[in-house]
């Protein structure tokens, strides 16, 4: 018998269709499909018949793209998408606008470095964020998450406009010890902002990737934290430091 | 209380590094013995066990770096270990398929020397507070030849054991799960092959950095 393979938006699966012998099975419709298409193995297909004639609803075989079920959106995957761009763009706007650097410049080569970090893990969460299968949490857990994620990126732009006015704007960069707000706790606020903001997008979302992401960016702005105390330590050896 | 302490560590390292010396010169006996008697397909049974003890005892050296115990950065260990763990377990404890190849035979001899030379070389170290000429000289000089026989027999190892690997399930995660984590072996191993090609350079050539500061500072003594 010969056997068309529909998509739900009427496409034809397997141009021209399969020849199957009349006594064939479900599986062996499937394993031929499978050799047709290579990657659509049994597992990731979904088959339904045609309905019958005066049914509501449209006659289809149908795969979408491979995984069983339709494609579903989650809300937190869009807010995850503008979170994401957000935080970036925030940066950008910090790096033209708020940040006195001591250093103008920068090596070449860490545009290679920094470009493999972001665009790595940016790629590898993704994946699972947008992934057919990708399972979100509770409503309220994402709320929960996002909020924290935002409280944090004001406070860590706070942060940036208080380390901003300890550099005068001719200035030749140098060092002084940041006071006020979260500073009165932590030496590198800023930081610390940062690392909680990257928590809150993780509960919110919740994946492995994520994670990782968190742990390697959190040990190495907590490198960063302790070298510069150590430094401001040193220069100002115990002068204006409240403790 | 500081000498008591400094005593305790050199203590603790001299039974570490002779009873894992112990461990690897067993392996590269029973490796030579096997080969000898049986043939290169049973030597893999023959040295699994010790093997398998020696080579995950190296998991302490992480914790001696990490706590200062010992001085060498944990960036040159981590990757070693690493690459001696993926085989050791991921690759030849779990694809039954791969134990009968040659090229284990040539994995375990060039470990176990490399290993013995070196454990030994610490041992000395702390017992003696110096290590002989001639056992410096084998510690930077041996792996000339026994990185490249050892990293290609790791290689050629995780190569081979690709199409079981692909057919087996084993320590595959697969979606949808609540932590949004998958994992797929076939495409770790691939993974790792990759990271042969920037990674072996790089330890080689810290070798002969190493080599270099050693053999030349005896020199001058």
């Amino acid at each position: 018998m010969k056997v068309t393979v529909v998509s739900r938006s009427g496409r034809e699966v397997i141009k021209g269709g399969l020849e199957l012998s009349d006594s064939a099975t479900v599986a062996d419709l499937q394993e031929a499909i499978h050799k047709r298409t290579k990657i659509f193995y049994p597992a990731r297909q979904r088959l339904t018949l045609p309905l019958p004639p005066g049914s509501k609803g449209k006659a289809h075989f149908y795969h979408f793209l491979g995984y069983k079920g339709e494609h579903i959106k989650h809300p937190v995957q869009t807010y995850a998408l503008y979170y994401w761009c957000f935080h970036y763009f925030k940066r950008i706007m910090e790096t033209f606008f708020v940040h006195r650097f001591s250093h103008a410049t920068s090596p070449l080569s860490n545009v290679f470095r920094n470009c493999a970090y972001y665009w790595t893990f940016g790629s590898y969460i993704a994946y699972y964020v947008n992934h057919p299968l990708y399972t979100p949490v509770s409503d309220l857990q994402m709320k929960i998450g996002f909020g924290i994620g935002l409280v944090c990126q004001l406070a860590n732009f706070y942060c940036h406009i208080l380390l901003r006015s300890l550099r005068r704007p001719d200035g030749n960069g140098g060092y002084q010890i940041p006071s006020g707000f979260l500073f009165n706790i932590v030496t590198c606020a800023n930081y610390t902002t940062e690392i909680y903001q990257w928590l809150g997008f993780n509960i919110a979302t919740q994946t492995v990737a994520g994670y990782i992401f968190l742990v390697v960016a959190t040990s190495i702005m907590t490198n960063w934290a302790l070298a510069k105390h150590r430094r401001l330590k040193k220069l100002f050896d115990g002068k204006g430091w409240k403790t | 209380m500081a000498r008591i302490l400094s005593l305790l560590r050199r203590l603790y390292l001299t039974v570490y590094n002779w009873a894992v010396f112990l461990g690897w010169s067993q392996v590269l006996f029973l490796a030579v013995k096997t080969l000898k008697d049986s043939g290169h397909e049973h030597v893999y049974n023959a040295v699994e066990k010790p093997l398998q003890l020696a080579q995950t005892a190296a998991v302490l050296e992480i914790l001696h770096g990490l706590v200062g115990l010992v001085r060498s950065p944990i960036t040159a260990t981590l990757p070693q270990i690493g690459s001696r763990l993926y085989l050791t377990w991921v690759i030849l404890y779990s694809v039954p398929e791969i134990q009968s190849h040659f090229l284990v035979t040539s994995l375990v001899i060039s470990w176990s020397i490399t290993e013995s030379i070196r454990y030994s070389f610490f041992g000395m170290k702390e017992v003696l507070g110096f290590a002989p000429s001639w056992l410096l000289w084998l510690r930077y000089s041996t792996f000339l030849l026994l990185y490249p026989t050892g990293i290609s027999s790791e290689v050629g190892l995780v190569y081979f054991a690709l199409p079981y690997i692909k057919e087996s399930d084993k320590y595959c995660i697969r979606m949808p799960n609540k932590w949004n984590f998958s994992f797929d072996n076939f495409y770790a191993a691939i993974l790792a092959l990759g990271i042969y090609i920037p990674g072996s350079p790089h330890l080689f050539g810290y070798m002969l950095a190493q080599r270099k500061k050693a053999l030349s500072k005896s020199k001058k003594e």
